[in-house]
Parts: C-alpha cells; sequence; structure tokens
C-alpha cells in the first residue's frame, strides 16, 4: 500500500527515542562513534548495496509512473546486510539510542539519498523521499572528509562522517544522530 | 465508476412527501432530505447527489432491528437566527449530528462530511459561525434511528421540530420496522487502517499537549476510542505499531530486556493497558452493539523485533524469535484471548531504506523466502496445540497469483490489491479449500464522488464472496480539515473531534453510509444462506448500477503483458481500464434500492 504521506507525517510528528546525559557529553559520545565508524565501514561493500537496475529507474523519470522509482528499487542482500549489522554494532557502542545511518550521493546528480536507516527513525536530514538534494553538511563531508556536527532538528544531534572505499575516495556519509526527546526505556 | 448515472426504475422507497407547513410566514425552511442527497451550505445539493434529489417535508423509512435507519434534516434561511433550536420525538433512541461543510480543494466547493455529535434539544446559530462559511444559507444535520434487536415490527411515528422564538416547524416521520434482524456479526470485514502514533499527536494538540511518554494513558484512550467508532460503525481497525525501520510504538508490544538466550519478556504493563481491553471485548461495553473482543490484530513482529536484525542468520535469531513468541502465547493463552486473530504481517518496503526486502506488495521473488522463514519462526514458537490464533498475513499486488502458490500453506491472510485481484480472482476457490482468509484493498471515495461511492467496495467484496476489505488509511483527513480538505478526504472516515470537546473521533457521512450498506449485506447474506445466492446476487448489482455479476468478478482485458518487473503502475491502470469503465457511476439512490430490497424483501414491509 501506497504509504509514502503517512510515512512522511510519522517522520516529522514521531517522537523519537531519548538520549541520556548533557549534551557536550552526547556530542562526544557521538563523534567518538563517528570516528569509529569510518574506520569500521567498508565503502566498497557500500558501493555495492544498491543494484545497477534500482539505479537506472532511481535516474529515470516516467510521467505516467510517480512510482516506478520506488517500485523498483532493490539491493544486493549481502552487502546490506553486512553494512547494516556494523551500522547496528556502531550505535551500540553509545548507552542511549542512537542511530547510524549511511547516506550515499546518487551517481550522475546532486542528489543524496539515504541508503540504510535503523531502527529508532532518526535523522535530521532524511525527508521520505527516495533521494533527496544533498543537504548542505552531508556536501561538507563528502568535500573535505572532516566530521561534522549538525544540531538543526531541536532535540537532535547528529555527527557526519566520511565513507571510504579502497581507494582512498569518499564515497559516503555516516549519520550518528540521538534525540532528546525521551522514552520512558528503549521499548525494544 | 465512470460515465453517465442510470435513474432507477424500481423507485425509492424512502419517500419524501410534500406537507403544508403548520406555521405560515415563516423565513426559513425546514426539510428532510434522503442519506444519499448531501446538501451544501446555501440551500441546494452537492453537485454529485443531485440526481433524483428532494426536499420533503416529510420522510418515511424502512429497517431492520438490530441496526441504524438515517436520514438528514436542513435548515435553510436567508436571515440569522440567534435561537434556533432542534429536537425530535421518536420512541426509539435517536442520534444527532451536526454535519460540517469542509471546502473541498480539488474542486473548490463544500461538502458535508464530519459529524458533530449534539444532545437534543439543540440550540444553534444561523449562519454556523464556527464553520464560518461566506453566505452560508443552511445548516444541515445527519440523524441516526436505532433500531435495536427484538424492536416490535411495525409503523413507528417520530417528529422532527424546529422552534425559533414563538415560531414551530415540524417534519413528521414514519419508520416501518420489518421483522428483519441483521446479524450481529458482519458477513463481510470492512477495515480501516493505519500507521503508528504520529497522526495522533498532529490530530490532538490538546489531550496529547508536549507529547512524550508522559501522555501514555491519553494516547491509549485515544486508540481506543478509534476502535470503538469503527466497531460502532461496523468496521474493523488495524493499526500498525512498528515503523519501516522497525521502532515500535509503546505499548504495541511487550517490553523485552536480555539478548540471545537471555532475551525475555520484562513487563505486560504497557500492551495490557491498551490491548486488554480491547482483546476481552470490555472496551465496547458502552456501544450499541455490545462487548466483543477485536476480530484483528497486527503483531508487533518485524525484522528487528522480537529477535535483534543483527542476529538475522545467525542462531540467536531464531532463539530470540522463538522465545519471546512462545512467551507471547502462553501470555494470551492465560488471558484466554483466543478469538482475536494475530497477524504476524511485514509492513517494511525497501525503499524506506530499513531493510534488505520488502515484506508489504512483494515484486521480486527473492523476497518470497522471507516470509517462508518467517513462517518456521512463528511455527517453532508456538506449542501444537495452542489455542490463540497466531496467523500470517500478506499485503499482495504485483505477484499475488505467484505468491498464492509460492506461500501456500504458509499465509492465512490474503490482503489483496482491489483491482489486480481481478486477474486472480480464479484462485478462490483453492485458497478456501486451504481455509484462507481472503480481502482485497484499496483506497476511499472522496467526498466530491457521489455518496454511494461509499458502497461501492462493500458491495464487490460481497459478489466476490471474499471476506473483507481493507481501506488502506482511514484516520488521517490532513492538517487542516475543518478549514480544507486536500485530497478529498480520501484518507479519512473519520476526524477528530478535540475541537468540539469530543475526547476522540468523531465519524462520517461517508463512514455512516459505510455502515448502512454493511447492515444491508448482512442481511441478503442471511437470504442468499436460505436461497438462491446467484439469484440474489444478480438482482443486487442490478438495482445498483445496472451491472451483471459476470462484470464484478472477471475482467474482459487481462494483465499487462511480459514480467512482472516490468510493468509500471501505468501499464496496470490501462489493463483494468476495460473492467472499470463497466461500472457507470451509480445513482444516488441506488443503495436505496438495494436496502428497499434487503429489508422488504426478507423482512415484509409493514
Amino acid at each position: 500500500m501506497k504509504a509514502t504521506v503517512w510515512l512522511v507525517l510519522g517522520l516529522v510528528l514521531a517522537v523519537p527515542p531519548a538520549r541520556a546525559g548533557a549534551p557536550a557529553q552526547t556530542e562526544k559520545t557521538l563523534d567518538e562513534i563517528a570516528r569509529v565508524a569510518t574506520i569500521m565501514v567498508d565503502g566498497d561493500v557500500c558501493q555495492h548495496i544498491l543494484t545497477p537496475r534500482a539505479l537506472e529507474h532511481m535516474l529515470k523519470h516516467d510521467p505516467r509512473d510517480d512510482w516506478q522509482a520506488g517500485d523498483n528499487y532493490d539491493v544486493n542482500n549481502e552487502a546490506f546486510i553486512q553494512t547494516k549489522k556494523t551500522l547496528i554494532r556502531l550505535a551500540m557502542i553509545a548507552p542511549f539510542p542512537v542511530d547510524v545511518n549511511l547516506w550515499m550521493p546518487v551517481p550522475t546528480t546532486k542528489d543524496v539519498h539515504i541508503v540504510i536507516r535503523n531502527k529508532y527513525d532518526l535523522s535530521q536530514f532524511w525527508n521520505g523521499d527516495l533521494e533527496q538534494p544533498m543537504p548542505a553538511p552531508v556536501q561538507q563531508v563528502l568535500k573535505t572528509g572532516d566530521r561534522v556536527t549538525v544540531a538543526e532538528k531541536p532535540g537532535m544531534v547528529s555527527v557526519l562522517a566520511p565513507v571510504r572505499n579502497s581507494l582512498g575516495e569518499i564515497v559516503g556519509v555516516l549519520e550518528v544522530v540521538s534525540s532528546n526527546s525521551a522514552p520512558a526505556h528503549d521499548e525494544q | 465508476m465512470k460515465g453517465a448515472g442510470k435513474l432507477r426504475k424500481l423507485g425509492s422507497r424512502l419517500l419524501l412527501l410534500l406537507l403544508v407547513p403548520g406555521i405560515c410566514c415563516w423565513a426559513s425552511d425546514f426539510a428532510a432530505l434522503s442519506a444519499y442527497h448531501r446538501p451544501d451550505p446555501f440551500g441546494g445539493i452537492v453537485a454529485s447527489d443531485q440526481p433524483g434529489a428532494n426536499w420533503g417535508h416529510a420522510i418515511k423509512l424502512i429497517a431492520a432491528r438490530g441496526g441504524y435507519v438515517s436520514f438528514q434534516l436542513v435548515v435553510k434561511s436567508d436571515h440569522t437566527c440567534s435561537n434556533c433550536k432542534l429536537s425530535i420525538e421518536f420512541s426509539q433512541p435517536v442520534e444527532v449530528y451536526r454535519e460540517w461543510f469542509h471546502f473541498n480543494t480539488p474542486d473548490k466547493h463544500y461538502y458535508p462530511d464530519a459529524l458533530v455529535p449534539v444532545n437534543l434539544p439543540y440550540t444553534f446559530q444561523m449562519p454556523d459561525q464556527e464553520n464560518a462559511i461566506s453566505g452560508q444559507t443552511a445548516r444541515a444535520f445527519w440523524v441516526d434511528l436505532w433500531i435495536a434487536s427484538g424492536t416490535k415490527p411495525g409503523l413507528y411515528h417520530g417528529h422532527a421540530r424546529l422552534l425559533e422564538g414563538a415560531s414551530s416547524k415540524a417534519i413528521p416521520f414514519i419508520v416501518s420496522v420489518t421483522s428483519a434482524e441483521i446479524p450481529a456479526q458482519d458477513v463481510v470485514s470492512i477495515d480501516s487502517n493505519t500507521y503508528g502514533l504520529g497522526w495522533l499527536r498532529q490530530q490532538y494538540p490538546k489531550a496529547l499537549n508536549g507529547s512524550d511518554r508522559s501522555n501514555e494513558d491519553e494516547q491509549f484512550h485515544l486508540v481506543q476510542q478509534y476502535y470503538i467508532i469503527f466497531y460502532e460503525n461496523r468496521t474493523t481497525f488495524h493499526i500498525l505499531g512498528y515503523s519501516h525501520a522497525g521502532y515500535v510504538d509503546p505499548g504495541f508490544a511487550p517490553e523485552l530486556a536480555g539478548s540471545g538466550i537471555q532475551k525475555h519478556i520484562v513487563s505486560w504493563d504497557k500492551f495490557d493497558r491498551l490491548f486488554g481491553p480491547l482483546l476481552d471485548g470490555s472496551a465496547f461495553a458502552d456501544t450499541r452493539r455490545g462487548p466483543s473482543p477485536i476480530p484483528f490484530m497486527y503483531l508487533p513482529i518485524n525484522p528487528e523485533w522480537p529477535a535483534n536484525y543483527l542476529w538475522w542468520g545467525e542462531p540467536g535469531y531464531q532463539t530470540e524469535f522463538t522465545n519471546v513468541m512462545g512467551e507471547m502465547e502462553h501470555h494470551f493463552r492465560e488471558k484466554k484471548w483466543t478469538t482475536t486473530q494475530f497477524e504476524m504481517f511485514f509492513n517494511q518496503k525497501k525503499r524506506y531504506k530499513g531493510f534488505e526486502w520488502d515484506g508489504d506488495e512483494e515484486r521480486f521473488p527473492a523476497d518470497y523466502s522471507y516470509m517462508l522463514a518467517y513462517h518456521d519462526l512463528l511455527i517453532k514458537s508456538l506449542p501444537a496445540d495452542t489455542p490463540v490464533h497466531f496467523i500470517m498475513r500478506a499485503d499482495v499486488s504485483w505477484t499475488m497469483g505467484k505468491q498464492m502458490d509460492i506461500l501456500k500453506n504458509a499465509i492465512d491472510l490474503w490482503c489483496a490489491s482491489g483491482g489486480m485481484y481481478v486477474w486472480s480472482s480464479d484462485k478462490l476457490p483453492e485458497l478456501r479449500q486451504r481455509g484462507d482468509t481472503v480481502w482485497n484493498y484499496g483506497g476511499t471515495p472522496s467526498v466530491q464522488d457521489v455518496s454511494v461511492s461509499t458502497a461501492f467496495d462493500p458491495l464487490r467484496t460481497w459478489i466476490r464472496g471474499v471476506d473483507g476489505f481493507e481501506r488502506w488509511l482511514a484516520v488521517d483527513p490532513g492538517t487542516t480539515p475543518f478549514q480544507s480538505l486536500s485530497d478529498g478526504g480520501t484518507e479519512t472516515l473519520v476526524y477528530s473531534g478535540e475541537r468540539f470537546g469530543v475526547e476522540g473521533p468523531i465519524p462520517s457521512i461517508r463512514l455512516k453510509l459505510q455502515r448502512n450498506v454493511v447492515q444491508d449485506l448482512d442481511l441478503l447474506e442471511v437470504e442468499a444462506q436460505r436461497g438462491d445466492r446467484d439469484a440474489i446476487k444478480a438482482q443486487v448489482v442490478r438495482l445498483f448500477d445496472n451491472t451483471s455479476l459476470a462484470q464484478w468478478s472477471h475482467s474482459s482485458a487481462p494483465p499487462p503483458a511480459g514480467p512482472v518487473l516490468d510493468w509500471t503502475n501505468a501499464d496496470i491502470g490501462d489493463a483494468l481500464k476495460p473492467y472499470d469503465a463497466q461500472f457507470p457511476t451509480p445513482h444516488p439512490n441506488a443503495w436505496q434500492s438495494v436496502h428497499d430490497f434487503a429489508v422488504e424483501q426478507f423482512g415484509g414491509a409493514q
């Protein structure tokens, strides 16, 4: 069922899980995870997540079918699972709920797409679309390779860090993110 | 449904009689309308409902027992009135709602839809200051008359009365209560679906002010109110408690702790507070229909719950899954929640980037194996003799025929795209033989569609012989529905009652019309079981839109050519055009004709 509208609404309205501790300590923890994440996440594997067929459909526009890109979105399971499990382990470093998301540029365009999200639905940038315009902080990390801390969305902090492949190229960006909105505990 | 409407040869049994008003020199007009002819705020009828509309000063209705019968009252006045008073005298229970006129952005016209409950006598102003429509000259009221099961058949007389100062106008009405009894159980499950809790926070800013987990009780109460309003209006309700990336909202699952062999349930408190009254039926004690456990419920199972996705493909995943689900079965059994069908349903799609496979509307053949793997896990979790009904559900479209073969004996509930099902309907006997349940799914008619459009999907469900129909999103009226409907209300059948002081949802005209349709289908099914089912169905579709049974079940055009992965939504739309073109836009009185047939034929008019 076509649930995109609901999905975006849910993202806007969702009460994200909480982090504990002072903001400075939180940022320090997130930054440390981001630093380790750059080391642990394999950029070559990330580059194999999206299938060529899915990319082909992302790049083409069908005026008669608004859903064609999403309906044809597909991933290579092995690369996806390996990377997602690494992101989950990285998030577990924090003693409070954290998501580590993977962003990658969409080839031949100026857009970016989130490639892997995690269970708290946290992100300061994702708008619910398959792909979207490149946020400036993501662009900055792709260009410089520096880690960047972002606190644009109320209550949320993200540290962005580069993902490199075996050639040393920056091929993606990790968003290590938490929120200060408060569940009593981790519902999971 | 397209094309010009056709006048029904079978005349409406809802008689609108023109009588001489009792008092002359009255500047207002007080009139009755059938439930299917919606008024506009300027003294007219909305365009789509105009054929066959009659403004009446008396009304006669025919009703079965154990259900509602409905009509509308309209006060038209070109002068202001600060102290108009509406009252109704009737020996049976009466529920009255003021109709809210929504500005519909797509066609820039006003339509009544939200129904705000009022207590009688009801004092009101003309025009409605709150609705704030420039040039408004009409206010409208929806009247539901409840005819309880066991009511003595006969003629019941009532009056609706409008007072303005010393002046008075009355509309007499007669209800012919037949011996027909609407069964307590509906023949089709017409379902209203939604996802998560984000929509609640948008629609109840006062109740959930500054919403966080401290508003948990208010959230749980509101969720229960949605179950109640849908139950009272003969639809079931589904609310999915997890996101595309696997986050489970509070209360939608028991709380877990530990990892691997240590993972277990540590608290049922929230889950039981939210779902306990729904699962034992006590939440519905104050409804007309009486207490009854909910028939269906989504489980929180997803790739991230109860097992940690980190262990997917490793022994720990099965251990966590089976241990927690075993505990869940034990809890449900102890609570005697043995009526509800607990659905293991995967809603995630890989396009939302949480997981690598589609659970909903699977398109890629590689994803089928996940469904089989989870079915295996569920079976491993449960005692063979469990009295609790854990089932596996799949929502299918692109590849439904193939899935119905490959996933046989794994899927118990098929929720199949209402349009594309026409190409797989020949599988129904086989699915029936397996004991599977089959639903269709689709959207909700817009307010600008002819009122009787709400009957189409419930009717098609019954005609096709499937078990239910799910409106995939039925609680989202948009951000400012009382100012304007951005999408014609196609994602809702209810509205937030908060601005009117109601602690929960309020119904819509479309929900009420749908309820009345389901009541009639229940009656028709009783008679179909006694007699010639096909003849009764054939008569019903002839009365509804002058079609034949074969038109409803089969398409003359095949599905798109080539592999499914090459199909587009446009291809499907094109392939379905010949099927859709068979159904003309129904006349606003179309269902009235079916209602009269159902109640009069099988109950005997008084």
